[in-house]
């Protein structure tokens, strides 16, 4: 069992300290994926609401998947239950990719440019694949999809990427 | 493929450590998670045992007006023993809820 599953059991029992070494472990990878899909629109009160969601429900996690992978799909719930709270809301350039020091200044500002084409799926499929390391099958978990669907919406996604790097 | 590895290195993020600040936010919203949950369930609690004590009360006035209404010494209420009952019930009912340690809560 690895430590993720060992803490989530602990996590599951009531032990907050489990679960604030969890929130430790993965909350970067959580906030980066909400504020590239929000683009920094209220990613980490998004962030914070995934993670109370995940602290509810910490007896939900069985240990089927990592627990990342878990983390991950109580987030895109939480973005799309807000966005549909929120209404739908005009795109924006993406402030929050400046602010996260990448390695190559004028790859934020393509990336931001890259994503901002993208339909919301799109977005997704692209950030988890591509940006978290997920496998497919993962990125199907986690954003609800059957696997076909996944490929497909990624297949555009990438299409759409290639051609906004080579414009 | 070339492409993936152009979009894969546009994605990339830099390592950094754990954001401190951000884990004592969401420390600090377990914690209010975890004390609300104690309020709930103490509310719980106390609702059981008034409910328990609510019944114990009906079940009290059933079996006298049940088993013994002649021997009640108040003639004209026995007349309409339900009616009484239910207002005595009223009344101990409002007697517990309107007592200083539960308005004080």
């Amino acid at each position: 069992m690895d430590q993720d599953a060992v803490l989530a059991g602990r996590a599951a029992a009531g032990d907050a300290a489990a679960f604030t070494a969890l929130v430790r472990a993965h909350e970067g990878a959580v906030r980066r994926f909400l504020a590239r899909l929000t683009r920094g629109d209220g990613a980490d009160d998004l962030a914070q609401e995934a993670f109370l969601r995940a602290w509810r429900r910490a007896g939900d996690y069985r240990g089927a998947g990592s627990y990342r992978g878990w983390l991950m799909r109580i987030a895109w719930t939480a973005f799309l239950d807000a966005r549909k709270s929120a209404g739908r809301r005009e795109d924006r350039e993406m402030a929050v990719l400046q602010q996260e020091s990448p390695r190559n200044p004028d790859a934020a500002i393509d990336l931001g440019r890259a994503l901002a084409g993208l339909g919301t799926r799109e977005r997704a499929a692209a950030l988890l694949c591509f940006g978290e390391g997920c496998s497919h099958a993962e990125a199907a978990q986690i954003m609800g999809l059957p696997l076909g669907t996944l490929k497909s919406i990624l297949a555009r996604a990438r299409a759409a990427l290639v051609a906004r790097l080579e414009a | 493929m070339i492409e993936d590895e152009r979009i894969v290195a546009l994605f990339a993020a830099p390592e950094r450590a754990p954001d401190e600040v951000f884990v004592a936010r969401i420390a600090r919203g377990v914690a209010a998670e975890q004390r609300a949950a104690a309020a709930r369930a103490a509310a719980w609690r106390r609702f059981a045992v008034e409910c328990a004590g609510s019944a114990a009360v009906i079940t009290a006035f059933w079996l006298v007006w049940r088993l013994a209404p002649a021997a009640l010494p108040l003639d004209g209420v026995t007349t309409v023993p339900a009616a009484a009952a239910a207002i005595l019930i009223l009344g101990l009912w409002f007697a517990i809820e309107l007592r200083p340690s539960a308005t004080a809560r």
